[in-house]
């Protein structure tokens, strides 16, 4: 068997004394994607944070294997420069840095972490084109600073665009869908579905069940309470739809 | 009745008695013998306490024989220099600007000790007189080189009405002990613009003392920036005073302190007349033990109604262990007036430094990201392009040089 581009064995992860991932198994092979599902709460950014490496969290037990190594010892940028990208639920707004400067400093900062050269600005702004035209991000945008005032949809199609500019081996995507109206959903799937290949497989956390009409996924994971109860194809998600979460996690509605 | 003790004087004051009285300043000698140097009982100097910060004077300075490398290279700059006290030969100025010599220092006496000092110690003063509008970037390069020396230099600079100039002086020299006193003198004529830059690049275990006085007249623009980024002490003091009509004054600055670093930037404000504005901004980035104090006063004189003036402090920790201090006081004797002052202290916020590393972005370099960012409003404003980069080089290497 191939190694799988992320696996996760029996993940704990806690923010200060209180514990919130509670043994989280997950296996993405190369290629495929998968939709994690669950409750408000059931630690489902939590566990997209983890998989980044933000520093407020820490990991108790288990293991998370990037293309079969460990990432739990790698700060943040050097996951990222090894192939995890995450899609914020929140994107942070930076004042004071400008998106096209933050966008090449990304691309060369994990270019020169793989030992790879730096993009020269032609080409680097013949990317940028590319990638904002497929997801209609328009260079007024690039010329303010990062995330500032963009609209909530501006701001989701903002991550998939710098998401397609980094080429990850794993995307994350964490309710990427939520705040986008109809077109700007389109807009955004058609952007994912254009990312997937063989060597790449992406998590994308949603509570929507139509996301998953656009980007269909391989597998659905129910996430409760810190750990996934239940997997399934496509269809679990339209069963969750029509039933809710207690049939699964058996918690009161 | 009050009964007036003799203060017990320290080896700082004492050489410094004997140094004033070698050049013949019997008065000031005096005037350290009854009082000693400030201490934190004085308003202005109440961070920056020089009786327990001065532990001693070194010699007065000697002419320079060797020149260390110019501590900032701006390109397309038109350079001067002062190297220990004396103004050194240099080439044909730029069409506009007029190059001379005046004795002594160009301060205007004022009650306060390093002013003393300055008009007792600088010999000669440099003068630049700006006749029209000089598009090149005057640099004026003042050293203290060689062995520990005790070194007072001044800058006489007249902007003529409706002329305009960019001046930066940087302070450098060779990494020995030395006390350096620097003066600058800034008068605007009529609608005149000046950007004024002063960057502390000294060593670490130079004190850096500088007083800048600005007289901004009728409809005149001033642009200041000071940056302490060198010395282990440093301090400068500004005293804008906004004369006619109309003048303005961006009164700015920025501390770089590192551990066991103390800069100190006082800002003693006058709006003298009616109708005058300014926006004094400064901020503070302080790692390890740093300290940086920022002191602003904002006076309006009883005349001098519609004056509108904010000061601002902005400080960022990079350590809990560094300080941040910020002192606004304002003296209003106008009631038509809109003043005020702010001051907001804190670290760089996390969730953007993981953002930016989420992205690939190491650690040091999204930490300089987010400081450019911080610095911009300063850096910003600064047209000439070569500068503004030579500005930014200074941060970096600030940054980078822990
Ligand atoms: N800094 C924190 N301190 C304490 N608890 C926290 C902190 N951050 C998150 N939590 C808690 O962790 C739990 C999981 O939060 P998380 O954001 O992972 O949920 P989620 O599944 O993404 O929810 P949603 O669907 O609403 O986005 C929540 O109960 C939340 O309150
Ligand atoms: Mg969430």
């Amino acid at each position: 068997m191939t190694t799988p581009i992320l696996e996760i064995r029996n993940l704990h992860a806690r923010i200060e004394d209180r514990e919130i991932l509670k043994g989280v198994n997950l296996i993405i092979p190369a290629g495929e994607v998968h939709a994690i599902m669950g409750r408000n709460g059931s630690g489902k950014s939590t566990l997209s944070y983890v998989l980044a490496g933000k520093d407020d969290y820490e990991v108790t037990e288990g293991e998370i294997l990037l293309n079969g190594e460990s990432i739990l010892e790698m700060e943040p940028n050097e996951r990222a420069a090894a192939g995890v990208f995450l899609a914020f639920q929140y994107p942070i707004e930076i004042p004071g840095v400008a998106t096209m400067t933050f966008l090449k400093a990304a691309m060369n900062a994990q270019r020169k972490a793989r030992g790879e050269a730096e993009l020269l600005t032609p080409e680097f702004m013949r990317l940028v084109k590319e990638a904002g035209t497929q997801l209609q991000v328009d260079t007024a945008m690039l010329k303010r600073p990062l995330n500032v005032g963009f609209s909530g949809g501006e701001k989701k199609r903002a991550e998939i665009m710098q998401m397609a500019l980094l080429k990850p081996a794993l995307c994350v995507l964490d309710e990427t869908d939520s705040g986008l109206d109809i077109d700007a959903l389109q807009v955004v799937s058609k952007g994912v579905n254009a990312l997937r290949s063989d060597s790449r497989s992406m998590l994308v956390i949603t509570h929507y069940q139509r996301l998953l009409n656009h980007i269909v996924p391989d597998v659905v994971h129910v996430f409760s309470d810190g750990r996934i109860v239940e997997s399934g194809d496509k269809d679990l998600a339209l069963q969750l739809e029509a039933k809710g979460y207690a049939d699964f996690d058996g918690a009161a509605a | 009745m009050a009964i007036a003790f003799p203060v017990r004087l320290g080896a700082a004051e004492n050489t410094l008695i004997e140094q004033l009285k070698s050049v013949g300043a019997d008065a000031t000698a005096e005037r350290i013998t009854v009082a000693g140097l400030p201490t934190r009982r004085v308003e202005a100097y109440h961070y920056t306490d020089l009786k327990l910060l001065l532990k001693a004077i070194p010699p007065l300075a000697q002419a320079a024989n060797e020149a260390s490398a110019p501590a900032l290279r701006i390109a397309g700059a038109y350079q001067l220099m002062i190297a220990n006290g004396m103004i050194q030969s240099h080439a044909t100025a730029p069409a506009g600007v007029i190059v001379g010599k005046a004795a002594g220092t160009a301060l205007s006496t004022r009650d306060d000790v390093l002013v003393h000092l300055n008009g007792a110690f600088a010999r000669q003063s440099l003068t630049l007189t700006l006749e029209n509008s000089v598009d090149t970037v005057i640099q004026i390069d003042r050293r203290i080189e060689g062995l520990a020396a005790h070194a007072a230099d001044s800058v006489k600079i007249f902007v003529a009405d409706g002329a305009s100039a960019t001046i930066i002086e940087t302070f450098s020299g060779s990494d020995a002990a030395h006390v350096g006193n620097h003066a600058t003198y800034v008068a605007l004529g009529k609608d005149a613009r000046l950007t004024h830059i002063t960057v502390d690049l000294s060593a670490r275990a130079v004190s850096h003392f500088a007083t800048n006085e600005y007289h901004v007249g009728e409809g005149a623009n001033l642009r200041t920036l000071v940056v302490h980024a060198g010395a282990g002490l440093a301090r400068t003091h500004v005293f804008p005073r906004y004369e006619g009509t109309g003048a303005h004054g961006d009164i700015t600055g920025l501390n770089l302190v590192s551990d066991g670093q103390h800069a100190d930037i006082t800002m003693d404000a006058l709006h003298a007349v009616p109708h005058t504005t300014s926006q004094p901004l400064f901020k503070s980035i302080a790692r390890g033990r740093g300290k940086s104090i920022v002191q602003g006063k904002l006076v309006v004189a009883r005349d001098a109604q519609k004056t509108d003036a904010k000061f601002m402090h902005q400080g960022l920790m990079l350590s809990d262990e560094a300080e941040i201090l910020s002192k606004p006081e304002l003296e209003i004797y106008a009631d038509d007036v809109v003043c005020g002052h702010g001051s907001t202290c804190g670290k760089l916020d996390e969730d953007s430094m993981f953002y930016l590393m989420s992205r690939g972005i190491p650690k040091e370099e999204a930490e300089t990201m987010m400081v450019r960012g911080f610095l911009d409003e300063l850096v910003d404003p600064i047209e000439d392009e070569a500068l503004a980069e030579a500005l930014h080089g200074v941060i970096d290497g600030w940054l980078l040089g822990k």
